[in-house]
């Protein structure tokens, strides 16, 4: 699902929208399957760069747990030796490795290994070209140029990469109605044209001037005379199931790696590319360590379910990189015979609150349906209390939908920083806004002393459900019971469920759609979804109050996406019934409209804030990936971005 | 009834029996919810697509858009046929995915029901013959011990001590490992050593009790009379009466911990064997996997059974199949 539901995070050498969209994808796979526990997602929490809005991880909060953090590789000093293994130990399998059908983060790094896309994002949030020389607008994002790099090669027989590989695999691929591709979503309404050799044009339908960020425009790249027996037959089936495909046979110069092998459960093994392409680009003196890269003779995904083997392989030397769960982080900083890198990331931990009509348990009406009240949950929970006691410290506040480390977020002077009880508001004050919501309702809550009581005058009791199988969640809901039953006066009954049931019988409705009134206007659900199926009367089979089980991504490459979340009726992922305050459908509009990044960030700054305010999810914590590292290598860095020159990681005698 | 009969008869039953199991498992499954039909939807949903398009396709990859019976006959078609279909979730036929499986899982299984079968019942008799002597009591403390403690709880101490402190064995299990070589015997002593304690428990147990009771029958004092030695009394006069419950049991053991137990060692050790297949399969509702193990699991528990039958006659010329 959305979902990231505490799983433990990929050792991705490359971001690529694979890792976005499979990271929630996988995540929730991972939680429905009811079988991710906190293996080794992380908290956050890398204190001490306060670089925000480049893409350097973390806000230099003090309190937060640090490590070390590695110096990026200088990619202008000479090719390292070629030398040894990369080992990597993973928590989960790979469905498939077919580039056209993949949509989970493991398997997204597991190809990347050995199949390279159009281009990665450095520490810099700068595009990186790799398989694309260039990708550009000239006319405020509605056209877009791709120049595909020279020299790229498929093995044998399909020869080089053209631009009509690519215009062939987006028109018969995913603009198809049959081969029903996973990235065929990014491509509806998209005019792709051949325009040279190397060249393509692409026409959106409508105008974004970040268009790389959305990653809509990066595809593997798949050899036409590969594809044409299928699209022929419109064999969905066959494509699926292809061999070459499978096991990336046709990849030739274009991945650092050849995969020799996939053992299903067991992992994927590969040998150097002598071939890589990315060596010319060592012609640059300020890239030239690619000059003969990769600086691996083998590499070797292995896949180790349980938790503890995975950590007993760092601890013995057996594996070069592993997730650490957040209780484990600090230990493995301590210890000399690893490196601990803390790379922030864009999933939150959140505390959903159920304002649809099934919502609010403890008696009549729904008071999370009052912003104030939804402010006074936000402003009960000690966020640094939070982060240090239950997530070990490997965590930062969260207080609007962005992490500190986007482009996007604008700092926290116009932001009310909920649960801080330094500089923001928390305790007595979330009782001063529970009161204040009362008195928006017409039924008859109130305070008794420091209860809160429903209308028959017992104590308001509320249901919280968390993920069964994560202990962390299971720590986290008995403190927010503490936090609500001290600050805010009613008793927290805290419930574990699993997570695929708790999706489908409380979070997903069947889809009706309705009309109701939001922020003072009549709007209709016209394209309801089992995730925002109408208007809050619409609910799903069961009942709830609060849940943890789901975190969500807040898409801070590409804040657009989040349109998805926050514009009430017309969003298409909307479960807990939010309905915008503030006018939504204007700022989203300006940020379609947008015809520069300042422009965009004045609009999305304005939603930052109202977010801030409205809090239409509880926002708690970024969580950072705990990623170990054999202590001889070179290449990871505290930084969102990392791996994204995996070409050039290497191993120091 | 003769031996070829009460087989033939014994198989047609386990053809019913694999019948019924299977097709309440595909019946349990085409009933579930199915997680990767949701997620297709939510992905659509984050990504500000159409949810309802994304459950289509996802049902239509997951071949879910045909009509139960058709897919149910379908099934049927490709068990008799031998052709089990495709794995979604492992991307491969399901037979090859089983091949896999039963590849890596064979080379701890059989030396370990070999060693179970070896240990367990000469343990048990010696412990017999000693009976409460100090050895009885350090054979039953170690038989219970093994059986007591939970093969994944002890797999991880194991791999504390012996694999992260002590060093002796690998903490990961390797593929590229031959399979007949001394780094794969190092490799799996330590998944072989879990489930050989896990299993002789009870083995060991049951031919202690039942060997206590042949070893003052009247051949054995016959047997002692003629002079025969110590060793082939037991081995031969109190042994093989005592396999003859006694193989109930291994069996029936040998099934439980097949199933249950070796799959959670193979997740401790990291061994991409059946246990995982089978499990990785149910969570993810990989249907035709789901359904070929099934098959497979079924097909092992029968022929485990005839064998056991058939071992009576073999450790007990009296039994005979006329009353079968």
């Amino acid at each position: 699902m959305p979902h990231r539901a505490r799983k433990g995070p990929s050792n991705t050498p490359r971001m690529s929208r694979r890792q976005w969209i499979s990271a929630l994808g996988l995540g929730g796979a991972a939680a429905l399957a009811g079988c991710t526990g906190d293996d080794g997602n992380g908290g956050n929490g890398n204190g001490g760069n306060g670089n925000g809005g480049n893409g350097n991880g973390g806000n230099g909060n003090g309190d937060s747990a640090t490590a070390d953090e590695p110096d990026p590789i200088d990619l202008s000093q000479s090719p390292p030796e070629v030398d040894g293994e990369y080992h990597v130990t993973e928590a989960s399998t790979f469905e498939t490795l077919n580039p056209i059908y993949n949509d989970e983060d493991s398997a997204g790094t597991a190809i990347g290994y050995a199949l390279d896309m159009g281009y990665t994002f450095d520490q810099n949030n700068e595009v990186f070209g790799l398989l694309f020389e260039d990708i550009f607008t000239e006319d405020e994002g509605e056209t877009w140029t791709i120049q595909i790099r020279d020299g790229l090669e498929f093995s044998d027989p399909y020869g080089q990469y053209t631009a009509e590989d690519f215009v062939y695999y987006i028109q018969e691929i995913h603009q198809s109605e049959w081969a029903q591709s996973v990235n065929s979503i990014d491509w509806a309404g998209v005019e792709v044209e051949e325009t040279g050799e190397l060249e393509v044009q692409a026409t959106l339908a409508n105008p974004n001037i970040i268009w790389p960020e959305t990653f809509a425009p990066l595809e593997y790249p798949i050899p036409r005379d590969l594809l044409e027996p299928y699209v022929e037959e419109e064999d969905a089936e066959g494509l699926q199931q292809d061999e070459e495909l499978l096991e990336l046979q046709f990849a030739g110069n274009m991945g650092a790696y050849v995969l020799d092998e996939w053992i299903r459960d067991g992992g994927t093994q590969y040998t150097r590319n002598d071939e890589y392409y990315l060596r010319d680009l060592a012609e640059d003196d300020d890239l030239q360590i690619f000059g003969e890269a990769p600086y691996f003779e083998t590499l070797q995904i292995e896949i180790i379910e349980e938790e503890s083997s995975r950590i007993a392989a760092i601890q013995t030397g057996e594996t070069d990189n592993v997730a650490l769960p957040p209780n484990r982080g600090q230990e493995f900083i301590e210890d000399d015979e690893t490196i601990v890198v803390l790379t922030p990331t864009p999933f939150n931990n959140i505390l959903s609150v159920n304002m649809r009509d099934n919502g609010w348990t403890a008696g009549p009406g729904n008071l999370f349906t009052v912003t104030e009240f939804r402010q006074a949950i936000a402003a009960a929970i000690d966020k640094q209390q939070y982060i240090q006691g239950i997530l070990n410290g490997f965590a930062q506040p969260h207080y609007t939908w962005q992490p500190e480390f986007s482009e996007w977020y604008a700092g926290t002077d116009e932001l009310t920083l909920w649960g801080d009880p330094e500089e923001g508001v928390y305790g007595g004050e979330a009782r001063e806004l529970a009161e204040q919501a009362l008195e928006q309702i017409d039924e008859d809550y109130a305070y008794d002393g420091d209860t809160l009581v429903d209308p028959d005058g017992d104590q308001v009791e509320l249901e919280i459900y968390y993920n069964a199988s994560s202990d962390t969640q299971e720590l986290a809901v008995d403190f927010f019971a503490n936090e609500f039953e001290s600050n805010l006066g009613f008793i927290l009954n805290t419930n574990a469920i699993d997570a695929t049931t708790f999706s489908e019988n409380y979070w997903n409705a069947e889809p009706e759609g309705g009309t109701d009134t939001v922020n003072g206007e009549e709007v209709e659900w016209e394209q309801p979804t089992a995730s925002n199926p109408g208007p809050r009367s619409v609910t799903p089979e069961e009942s709830w109050d609060f849940a943890t089980i789901f975190g969500l991504n807040t898409y801070p490459r590409n804040p657009i996406t989040n349109e998805a979340f926050f514009d009430g009726a017309n969003s298409s992922y909307n479960p807990v019934g939010y309905y915008p305050g503030f006018d939504a459908g204007s700022v989203f509009e300006e940020m379609r409209n947008a015809g520069s990044r300042e422009e965009l960030a004045e609009a999305f700054s304005e939603l930052l804030v109202n977010l801030n305010e409205e809090q239409p999810y509880i926002m708690l914590a970024f969580g950072d990936d705990i990623e170990a590292y054999n202590p001889d290598l070179r290449g990871p860095i505290a930084n969102f971005s990392s791996g994204w020159d995996f070409g050039a990681w290497h191993k120091d005698d | 009834m003769g031996l070829t009969r009460y087989v033939i008869a014994r198989a047609g039953w386990a053809a019913f029996v694999s019948f019924t199991i299977v097709t309440i498992t595909f019946l349990l499954l085409a009933f579930a919810p199915n997680p990767s039909v949701s997620e297709a939807a939510t992905q659509a949903a984050l990504q500000g697509g159409d949810p309802a398009q994304a459950v289509e396709q996802e049902r239509q990859l997951r071949g879910l858009d045909q009509p139960l019976h058709v897919r149910y006959l379908d099934f049927l078609e490709g068990v008799y046929t031998l052709d089990w279909g495709w794995s979604q979730n492992r991307q491969q036929p399901v037979t090859a995915a089983l091949w896999e499986g039963i590849y890596y899982t064979a080379q701890y299984s059989i030396p370990w029901t070999v060693l179970t079968l070896l240990i367990g019942p000469i343990v048990g008799v010696y412990s017999a013959a000693n009976m409460y002597s100090w050895r009885d009591h350090l054979a039953t403390g170690f038989a219970f011990f093994g059986w007591a403690i939970p093969n994944f709880f002890f797999g991880i101490v194991l791999l504390v001590i012996f694999g992260v402190y002590l060093q002796w064995f690998p903490i990961q299990y390797s593929t590229s490992v031959p399979v007949f070589s001394l780094a794969n015997v190092h490799q799996l002593f330590l998944p072989v050593f879990v489930l050989v304690t896990g299993s002789i428990g009870s083995v060991m147990r049951v031919s202690r009790n039942e060997s206590a009771e042949f070893q003052n029958a009247e051949f054995m004092k016959t047997a002692k009379a003629k002079g025969v030695s110590v060793y082939r009394a037991y081995a031969y006069h109190v042994m093989r009466p005592t396999m003859v419950p006694l193989s109930t049991t291994i069996v029936s053991q040998l099934l439980v911990i097949f199933l249950g137990s070796s799959l959670l060692v193979e997740i401790v050790f990291g061994i991409p064997g059946l246990g995982r297949i089978t499990f990785d399969a149910l969570i993810n509702q990989d249907t035709n996997l789901v359904l070929g193990s099934t098959l497979l699991f079924t097909f092992i528990a029968v022929v485990g059974n005839l064998i056991e039958d058939l071992v009576f006659t073999v450790l007990d010329p009296r039994i005979s199949y006329d009353d079968r």
